[in-house]
């Protein structure tokens, strides 16, 4: 059974189920998948991981052109991912249970699918194959967001295939001089190390890369944009744990992620822009923890992708029903909507309290594991960094979004509360938000439960530690309270900017304004240029034709009678000159 | 003199009823968290949350403290990082806000 079930990645049940879903009429047969085909992976790769030796379940293996893939790694790091992965695609498949859409259903499908076969790859090549269907099957998505997400799709997909483009041809110049295509620590200054840095780089959101995240997930639709927050940034995240954890360049780049998007956050008017820079943020304090490589920052890691993926997700599903209710997620029409959607609020409150590390919340046991970290090893001004992000986050995401949309002014809408599923999905979220954090229980109860899943052990030696304890609980509300007070303080006279319709720009100007800008004039100069040839040429052609028709038309200056003395002289130049040339040469 | 506005015999007004009817049930409790009033003295929830934590801070000192902290230090970082990136959006907004339709691509929402 085992040999069975190893012989094959699982990512190709739900790829399958994926193509099964664009051949299936009836919706509910593709919701049926949508939930059952995620639900199965889930427990095949379980028993695959514990009927593993001690490097976990290999297999699935493939020659392609003399290189042998294997499409199965199942260990202690890639279980993690692949839990939450299949996890998330069941918690999607409810979240959109009432949307009759083919193209979703079997875009998430093959998607969720390509983000696990990726996460189990063995080799650099799968991870390649897998790297790519993973942007081919998600431009669909997005694309769903209506035609005015084509646009977005098209730079989205844009990058996506550059990423491709250099893993691929960092995986070749890796393989050919080290002989082997494994996909483990690679390090930045092996053969074809800093192409995957940046293929990886791409994908994470790194600063200055990062702007088809913003782009992209705020056009899809409800349900595209929930299922596009899982896979794609936390994939790279495991790409950067497995093959560049300790690369001390990561840290700053961790932390100037965690910053940066602060700012933008706080200016942004549409709440799911606001969530997608969030996202970058979160995703910065994993890269800063990568950089660190030691075995706390790795746990903190691999925790925070699970519970980012969770309280993420539940952010965006909050948003996406009240887009799906309302019709828009921009905060300057927005607010009041607990009035009407309470279970929303709730739970929105929840996604909020868990990013911004509230105690008995899921970022708390997570984000301290990495600020702890950080801190041990001595980079104080990325410490700094994180800490002055955490306070920022609370600004963006756990009080921004749930105040704008829900309390704030009455914008006199009183839509229904969102669907049913909607609120399982979210329910769902907000429960595991709540019990990943839970401080009491047995070994595998609460946050121990979550820390038992981690690759290195939490209780003793240089993993070890303990989220709740009085110093830790006191220090975090002490920052999350001097926030709160900041809002009201601030809000309360008025220092806080009003929520204002605008495009902000961001780094994506330099491609969309001026870089676009620049080939138009490229294109326009090359024009000018092409016609001033086109005239010259013509003038010269012109001018010579001018000239010959004077030398030798029936009119021209040969067909005149020249006098004798003229031609004896003219013969005699050149006869002159062929003396010339024959005692020369 | 404001007229009162005037209450029947549930002791609500005219416009609070309305507002219960088309409130969801489970958020009828709740409706107080609109008011004006709740709303503008709302500040003193984190302000009685931030003396506690930073009182407790003399108690519950970091195990590992940095040579800058002392036992309410992070009441101030998060106060003055909360407020740094809050004011620094008056004058970026002003560096970096365009029309909507500033890329020729309209939204859909």
């Amino acid at each position: 059974m085992i040999n069975f079930l190893t012989s094959f990645s699982p990512a190709f049940i739900l790829i399958a189920a994926g193509i099964v879903a664009a051949f299936t009429p009836l919706y509910q047969g593709r919701k049926f998948l949508m939930i059952a085909a995620p639900a199965l992976v889930l427990v095949l790769i379980n028993i695959m991981y514990l009927n593993g030796d001690a490097d976990g379940a290999l297999g699935g293996y493939f020659q392609v052109a003399g290189i042998e893939l294997t499409t199965i790694r199942i260990d202690n790091i890639s279980i993690i991912w692949g839990n939450i992965f299949a996890f998330a695609g069941i918690l999607n498949g409810i979240f959109g249970l009432h949307e009759k859409c083919k193209i979703t259903d079997t875009s998430a499908l093959i998607y969720t699918g390509a983000g696990l076969g990726a996460v189990f790859a063995g080799d650099l090549i799968t991870l390649f194959m897998f790297w790519e269907l993973l942007a081919l099957s998600s431009v669909f998505i997005v694309w769903r967001g209506g035609k005015e997400s084509y646009p977005a799709g098209m730079r989205y997909l844009a990058m996506h295939i550059l990423s491709g483009v250099l893993l691929l041809a960092g995986a070749v110049i890796y393989g050919k001089a080290t002989g082997s295509y494994e996909f483990n620590n690679i390090g930045i200054d092996a053969p074809g190390g800093k192409l995957m840095l940046l293929a990886f780089g791409i994908k994470a959101g790194f600063p200055f890369l990062h702007n088809w995240i913003q782009d992209s997930y705020p056009k899809s639709s409800v349900t595209g944009t929930v299922i596009l927050s899982v896979f794609t940034t936390k994939l790279a995240i495991y790409a950067l744990l497995r093959g560049f954890a300790g690369t001390e360049i990561l840290i700053y780049i961790g932390g100037v992620m965690t910053v940066f998007p602060v700012f933008f956050a706080v200016l942004e008017n549409d709440l799911r822009k606001v969530l997608s820079y969030s996202l970058n943020n979160q995703l910065g304090f994993m890269v800063a923890g990568i950089g660190i490589g030691s075995s706390l920052a790795l746990n903190g890691v691999a925790a925070h992708v699970v519970v980012d993926i969770l309280f993420k997700g539940l952010l965006f599903m909050s948003m996406g029903a009240v887009l799906h209710r309302v019709g828009t997620a921009k905060a300057s029409e927005l607010g009041g909507l607990f009035r009407t959607m309470p279970l929303t609020t709730l739970f929105c409150l929840i996604g909020a309290g868990s990013i911004s590390a509230f105690p008995m919340m899921g970022g708390f046991i997570s984000k301290s594991m990495i600020i702890a970290a950080m801190f041990e090893g001595h980079h104080y001004i990325v410490f700094g960094m994180l800490l002055f992000a955490s306070a920022g986050v609370l600004e963006h995401s756990g009080i921004k979004v749930p105040y704008f949309a829900f309390f704030s002014h009455d914008s006199g809408k009183r839509p229904k509360e969102a669907p049913w599923n909607m609120l399982v999905a979210m329910g769902i979220a907000s429960f595991l938000c709540i019990y990943l954090a839970w401080p009491w229980g047995g070994e595998f109860v609460g946050f121990k439960g979550l820390y038992a899943m981690l690759p290195h052990d939490t209780t003793t030696g240089a993993a070890e530690f303990h989220p709740y304890t009085a110093d830790h609980v006191v220090f975090q509300m002490q920052l999350l309270m001097g926030a709160m007070f900041a809002f009201t303080f601030l809000k309360r006279f008025g220092w806080y900017p009003p929520e204002r319709r605008a495009q902000i720009l961001d780094f994506d100007w330099t491609y969309r304004r001026l870089g676009l800008n620049l080939l138009k004039w490229i294109d326009a100069m090359w024009t000018r240029l092409g016609a001033l040839i086109i005239y010259m040429l013509k003038t010269m052609f012109g001018r010579i034709g001018t000239r010959l028709y004077h030398v030798f038309s029936p009119a021209g200056a040969l067909s005149q009678a020249a006098p004798s003395g003229i031609a004896a002289v003219f013969t005699a130049a050149m006869l002159a000159a062929l003396l010339l040339g024959a005692y020369l040469f | 003199m404001a007229k009162k506005p005037k209450k029947n015999t549930t002791g609500l007004t005219r416009a609070q009823i309305k507002e219960r009817t088309e409130a969801h049930p489970l958020a009828v409790p709740f409706l107080w968290l609109g008011k004006e009033k709740i709303i503008k003295n709302f500040i003193f929830v984190p302000l009685f949350g931030l003396i506690f934590f930073s009182l407790l801070g003399f108690k519950y000192p970091l195990h590992h403290p940095a040579s800058w902290d002392f036992a309410f230090s992070y009441t101030l970082i998060g106060f003055a990082a909360y407020s740094f990136v809050v004011l620094m959006a008056w004058p970026l907004f002003k560096l970096l806000a365009r029309d909507e339709n500033y890329y020729g691509e309209e939204d859909n929402d």
